[in-house]
């Protein structure tokens, strides 16, 4: 597992080489430093320069070679022409990894950057360094507070167990912003940019042992070798959850083709079986990427499709539901029993069966108390969609249902949509997230959509 | 396989749908009983064979639309309906080599389809949705990559939109998913074996009661 120890150590590194490290905040051998040095990094940074006898406070070297310690972990910014170079000079330093950030490669329209990345390759491989990028904004690792990227601000995301690996930097930049936005916690934000030699599928073992990971999230577009991934994936079916995301499905069925099959096997419906098949769970939007990975690292999975729908009004609970049918979840009816509590609970004329509308019991909040309560326990119930927006009447409601919620701890899981205006019901709301009591998401749709995401995953990795 | 190498040494793009379902047959798919003809004492023996009711078909590589064309003539209930059916057909498609086959009618209003393709990158890959005339217009199918596992397949059939269609309605049972599956194992099996097929049309695959039978097939090869 030559692979996997590489990359153990390039993302546990004692001491990093910025390669192209600079003083100028033109160049990104700048940011790369100050995303090092500011993001709390306490190995050893050893800026590589010829031109320079210390960046940014730290004594440079004037090339690798000149270096007299060992290197663990290369951060390469310099031309693409003078990268074979330096992967020689990496070569003789046994670096067991590199982190490419200099584009100019395989995405480049003229064929001689193809070739050049090939060149790349064969010296890696010869070397047997693991080489993240090239053509990448880099990678972080929160909880060895390395910050290997152009960008510093990924440091101040919250450590926590969700990594992201995508094959696009705007991406990763826009879901760590995101995470940060939703105080969700990152452990891993990696870049796999023209993927010299690392890909998908060889950095997917690894971060399944990864005790740090607790949930994998992918941003796809194209891959060269999608048999690798599911493999992989395969290989680790529901040791850790894995979401993806991918993007670039427009290309349809061969339209010309014989048979209606070869008609209407696109790229998209043929990627979305292998992917399931591997036990990787697919969503629709970037949202949802978020979204998803979050509710799998914190929520259990449905035993069943039977979700009850508790809403404080009407409408929400409605369009909760729509999602929950078209997801192939099921709005079943409860037991006798439960119905029996409800129907004492609440006044007549109330919609009491699953839909049920708490709205008439906004005054008696111990009523809605009653309600989540017996629905719990209902074994014909797999799952819970709770949903209450705030009015001055039912103010109340989820302090009187906290504790409720925390002892509860997700037996079934508790997908929320509790919305007030900003600081009412935000902090309160926090805080049983923080206990895992509940999931919370902004939207009914949302809240239905993770149900249904998480039942899904649950079947794929029965 | 003899077929196979009959019709790539007559550098043909397709088998005819007899050939089709003799293949299929070979790996213990089921399709419906039938028997080919070229002439009226060979229909007459076949019709006998059969029995009512049944349906008589234009047959031959390479025939498309043959319900557009009125090359198929179903719920043929005796002998004079049927050597006439024979004779319409035989007198439309003489000129391109054709022949009929004499086929069960297999009555059931659940149509679906299994298919096979190749996908540049995933290689042979296995198709499940909603058949007859609305596999193309409702689009309500799923794809696994081969091989393929009976999990995969019960996955499949559960993906589609029209999955209820599989379960106990409407006075009809359930249908065999044991039996689907192993279609579907089966039909991933051939893309894996056999290079020289290309994609694979099995549509309608009509649940007859609870049990599938391939009504239609086409096999498209690689040159």
């Amino acid at each position: 597992m030559e692979t996997s120890n590489n990359l153990k150590a390039l993302f546990n590194p004692e001491a990093v080489a910025v390669i192209g490290a600079s003083e100028n905040p033109e160049k990104l051998g700048y940011h790369v430093m100050k995303s090092l040095t500011t993001g709390g990094f306490e190995g050893r940074i050893i800026p590589v320069n010829p031109g320079s006898k210390e960046i940014m406070g730290i004594p440079s070297s004037p090339s690798l070679g000149e270096f007299p310690g060992s290197i663990d972990l290369a951060v390469v910014v310099v031309p693409a022409g003078v990268v074979p170079r330096i992967f020689e000079d990496c070569e003789h330093k046994a670096v067991k990894g590199i982190v490419l950030i200099t584009a100019g490669f395989k995405e480049i329209d003229d064929p001689s950057g193809a070739q050049q990345q090939t060149a790349l390759a064969q010296i890696a491989q010869r070397a047997g360094i693991s080489v993240i990028g090239p053509n990448t904004f880099g990678m972080i690792n929160l909880h060895g507070n390395l910050n290997a990227s152009f960008t510093p601000e990924f440091s101040l995301a919250q450590k926590g167990g969700l990594t992201l690996v995508s094959q696009s930097g705007g991406i990763s930049h826009l879901l760590a912003f995101m995470a940060m936005r939703q105080g969700v916690g990152l452990s891993k934000i990696v870049g796999l940019g023209n993927r010299l030699n690392i890909d998908f599928a060889d950095i997917l073992p690894y971060l399944i042992e990864d005790p740090e990971t607790e949930v994998i999230a992918l941003y796809l577009e194209g891959l060269d070798e999608p048999k690798r991934l599911m493999a992989a994936a395969s290989a680790h079916r529901g040791k850790k959850p894995i979401v993806a995301f991918k993007t670039g499905n427009s290309e349809t069925g061969d339209k010309a083709s014989l048979s209606h099959t070869g008609s209407m096997a696109g790229n998209q419906e043929v990627y979305e079986g292998a992917l399931r098949q591997a036990g990787i769970l697919r969503v629709e939007s970037i949202q949802s990427l978020l979204d998803m990975a979050r509710a799998l690292a914190i929520c259990p999975r449905p035993e069943g499709p039977r979700i009850a729908v508790l809403t404080g009004q009407a409408g929400p609970g409605m369009a909760a539901c729509d999602i929950c049918e078209a997801e192939g979840l099921k709005i079943s009816p409860f037991k006798p029993e439960t119905q029996g509590i409800i129907n004492g609970l609440l006044p007549p004329l109330a919609i009491r069966t699953n839909p049920v509308d708490m709205g008439p019991a906004w005054y008696d909040s111990s009523s809605i108390h009653g309600i989540i309560e017996a629905v719990m326990e209902d074994s014909n119930i797999d799952g819970i969609l709770l949903l209450m927006m705030f009015a001055s009447a039912n103010g109340e409601a989820v302090a009187n249902i906290f504790d409720l919620l925390v002892e509860w701890n997700q037996k079934k899981p508790v997908i929320t949509c509790l919305v007030s205006p900003p600081g009412v019901w935000d902090g309160q709301v926090g805080d049983l997230e923080k206990a895992g009591a509940i999931f919370d998401l902004p939207t009914p749709e949302r809240a239905a959509k993770v149900m249904a995401g998480l039942y899904h995953y649950g079947k794929l990795v029965k | 396989m003899d077929i196979l190498e009959k019709a790539l040494k007559e550098g043909r793009k397709t088998l005819s749908e007899h050939e089709s379902k003799e293949l299929l047959r070979t790996y213990d798919i089921p399709v419906t009983r039938e028997i080919e003809a070229a002439d009226e004492t060979q229909a007459l023996a076949a019709i006998h064979e059969i029995g009512f009711p049944l349906v008589i078909k234009a047959c031959a590589p390479d025939l498309s639309h043959k319900t557009e064309r009125g090359l198929v003539r179903v719920d043929i209930r005796n002998e004079e309906e049927a050597i006439s059916a024979f004779h319409e057909i035989m007198k439309e498609v003489k000129d391109d080599g054709a022949t009929v086959l004499v086929q069960e009618m297999v009555k059931g209003p659940r149509e679906l389809v299994v298919g096979l393709t190749r996908d540049s990158q995933f290689g042979p890959c296995v198709m499940f949705g909603l058949g007859g005339i609305f596999t193309e217009i409702l689009r309500d199918v799923s794809f696994r990559v081969a091989p393929i596992e009976k999990r995969d397949a019960l996955e499949m059939m559960q993906e589609i939109k029209a999955r209820k269609i599989l379960e106990a309605i409407r006075g009809m049972p359930a249908a065999d998913l044991d039996r689907l599956a192993e279609i579907l194992i089966k039909v991933g099996n051939i893309g894996l074996e056999e290079e020289s097929i290309k994609e694979i049309d099995i549509n309608p695959l009509i649940l007859w009661d609870s049990q599938p039978v391939a009504v239609d097939a086409l096999v498209v090869l690689n040159p």
